[in-house]
């Protein structure tokens, strides 16, 4: 019988997650503005799902795995084994524009995901990428601060950018 | 003729220069970015939501209705070209198209589904002009107990009913009306599930999801699955245009596949790909050719496409009528109605009679600039297609990024949506359905609304959804579509079992 360690934690975490929302649930008012359906309701119809679904998929995870699911053996699926190098690299690249965007502006944050994604996709010429992540996130920023008047940060390059940005 | 009158002042509204140009804008866009590999129409109309944020909402909206065209026949390119259907609807289209491009024909299969498309979508928007008249009638009559019900039926049938797994559906489902819940309650005010953070104080927005599943998600699940695989794109040879036997055999796939997929489209169930599998099934019944079946016959690529666009273009009459998604693409459109504070219904038809029916003439020019415009560019679109993967995730990402924050001008929002590519990803590689949740995003809120709007005026007494006969009946039909199947398999185990 086939049992996937995977499947067993994942159900294992929407039940957990539906009985956090029940926790939660529980701090939220049941004072209605009418005939006594308070905001806490729904919530609580989302947690008894939440439980519900988690305990259905527990079981057929514990029964033979997941009914018609996703194979877990990559190759099966059309695909090479999981690369831990490239997924850390879109993260990290994601990371370093949430980090640096409110500091050093839109366009150098969008170049250092730029970056960070095409690493993560094999490319290994470092220069070209930065180049082509510099052009790409200004030509966005001009676009949307110039023409579309949706503010963005221009960051460290505010001087050079004048006062396109905000 | 009600409808006719109203359609011609929606020309009126659609016709003048700004707003034509922002459906052919509207149209070049969502195909330039539907072509793009990975990319479907969901994504596509998430991706471009941020640069209508400054337009007024007949304008906005307007060039929605181009882009949603314009993405959907951008997917079918690639999936000719490259065979990576970017969406489900897309699989069928990929099973003959594909062969026709292997064998040196992608000229006439692009054609097909261009012209197709065009006939497909302009036969289905009349046919929407003249439902959807009819249904703001009804739906005038539904009170806060009958919307509700149907919502519980669309839910059902988008999470449930379709697709792979029931439970992995509602599991899909309930996390998106989780999100829902996220923020201030409309009704009393009272925060939930903020835990004090500002940015979520506002509830969750429909981009950042969809965003985050489908781009975040899909670069994170290609990148480590996927990136060192090498894809075979089809060259673009000899003639784009169909021969005399290519017509023939086209039309009347076009036309039965329109009869099979506007129907689909317009009942509150979502599924576009049920239309283009019986789309298929029916062509490869009916031709005169089988044996070119499974080797680049072109009614199997004509008829599936055709039932796409059909479906696609009935999907609107719900959301335009009643207020109700049933497909990812149209949950996203129904957020970008939201953001300029309208609430599709029967009651914009009757207070926002110029938008609406501006965008509903809006769709009759959108598919033929979208003609127009493709078959002479599909040599372009082929070029977007030759963009190294690398490069491509890479510029998808940072605009995607864009939407995201352009929100509250935060990085708050930019942890939200890896949280949700993180998501996505997970879904991904365990097949569980995003759809479902970007609807409930969506519906959940409204559904959670009407539900307390029912219960205040009957006050308290939760008979009402079941002494109402037409919530009744909703509510019967899909309590229904969960029980049958299940009775009907254990039955079948039972017998199957020896005494």
């Amino acid at each position: 019988m086939r049992r996937s360690p995977a499947e067993i934690a994942l159900s294992l975490g929407v039940l957990a997650l539906g009985v956090g929302v029940g926790a939660v649930t529980t701090t939220l008012s049941s004072e209605g503005v009418y005939a006594g359906i308070g905001p806490n309701f729904f919530p609580a119809v989302t947690a008894a799902g939440l439980v519900v679904v988690g305990a259905w998929l527990l079981y057929e995870a514990l029964s033979g795995g997941w009914r018609s699911g996703a194979p877990d053996d990559p190759r099966s699926r059309g695909e090479h084994a999981f690369q831990a190098g490239a997924f850390g690299w879109i993260t990290a690249g994601l990371l370093a524009q949430m980090a640096l965007i409110d500091l050093a502006g839109f366009v150098i944050a969008g170049a250092a995901l730029f970056v960070g994604v095409t690493r993560g996709f094999g490319s290994r010429r470092l220069a070209r990428d930065i180049a082509a992540g510099l052009v790409l996130a200004l030509a966005v920023f001009l676009f949307f601060t110039k023409f579309l008047n949706v503010g963005l940060p221009a960051g460290w390059l505010a001087p050079i950018l004048g006062g396109a940005g905000i | 003729m009600e409808a006719l009158s109203a359609l011609i002042s929606g020309f009126a509204v659609a016709a003048t220069p700004g707003n034509l140009l922002w459906c052919l804008l509207g149209v070049t866009l969502g195909t330039f970015v539907g072509v793009l590999p990975g990319v479907g129409p969901a994504l596509t109309v998430a991706m471009l939501l941020p640069l209508t944020t400054k337009l007024d909402p007949t304008g906005a909206l307007i060039m929605f209705a181009g882009i949603y065209y314009g993405a959907m026949f951008g997917g079918s390119t690639t999936t000719i070209l490259l065979n990576t259907p970017g969406e489900s609807a897309s699989i069928v289209t990929a099973l003959e198209g594909n062969k026709m491009a292997k064998a040196g024909r992608a000229g006439p299969a692009l054609a097909t589904c261009a012209i197709g498309s065009f006939v497909a979508g302009t036969i289905a928007t009349v046919a929407l002009t003249l439902i959807a008249p009819l249904v703001v009638d009804l739906a005038l009559k539904f009170g806060p107990a009958e919307y509700f019900a149907l919502m519980v039926f669309a839910f059902i049938t988008v999470s449930a009913v379709l697709g792979a797994s029931t439970v992995r559906g509602l599991t899909s489902l309930f996390l998106g009306l989780l999100l829902g819940v996220v923020g201030i309650d409309s009704q009393t005010g009272q925060p939930r599930f903020a835990f004090g953070v500002p940015e979520l104080l506002d509830g969750i927005d429909v981009v950042v999801l969809a965003v985050g599943l489908f781009a975040v998600g899909e670069a994170l699940y290609v990148a480590a699955y996927q990136s060192r695989l090498t894809g075979s794109l089809e060259k673009l040879s000899g003639s784009i245009w169909m021969s005399i036997e290519d017509w023939k055999r086209s039309w009347p796939a076009w036309l039965r596949a329109t009869a099979i997929g506007f129907p689909f489209g317009t009942i509150p169930a979502g599924g576009s790909e049920i239309p283009t599998f019986l789309s298929y099934a029916t062509e490869k019944k009916l031709t005169e050719h089988p044996e070119e079946f499974g080797r680049g016959a072109i009614e199997g690529v004509a008829g599936p496409e055709a039932a796409n666009n059909a479906s696609a273009t009935g999907v609107l009459v719900p959301l335009l009528t009643l207020g109700i998604p049933t497909s990812a693409t149209a949950a996203i459109l129904l957020g970008a109605f939201q953001n300029y504070g309208l609430q599709p219904g029967p009651l914009l038809f009757q207070a926002q009679t110029e938008l609406v029916w501006g965008l509903i003439a809006s769709l009759y020019i959108g598919n033929v600039i979208l003609l127009v415009l493709n078959l002479p560019l599909i040599g372009l679109w082929v070029k977007v297609l030759a963009i190294p993967r690398d490069l491509l995730y890479a510029g998808i990402l940072v605009f995607a990024t864009l939407g995201a924050y352009s929100l509250h001008q935060s990085w708050v929002d930019l942890l939200t949506l890896y949280i949700f590519g993180l998501l996505g990803f997970g879904m991904r590689r365990w097949d569980i359905p995003v759809g479902p949740a970007v609807i409930g995003l969506i519906l959940g809120p409204l559904a959670e609304t009407q539900f307390r709007r029912a219960l205040a005026i009957s006050q308290g007494d939760a008979s009402v959804f079941f002494t109402q006969p037409i919530a009744a009946t909703f509510l019967a039909i899909t309590a229904a579509l969960i029980v049958v199947p299940f009775i009907v398999r254990h039955w079948g185990r039972l017998r199957r079992r020896p005494a």
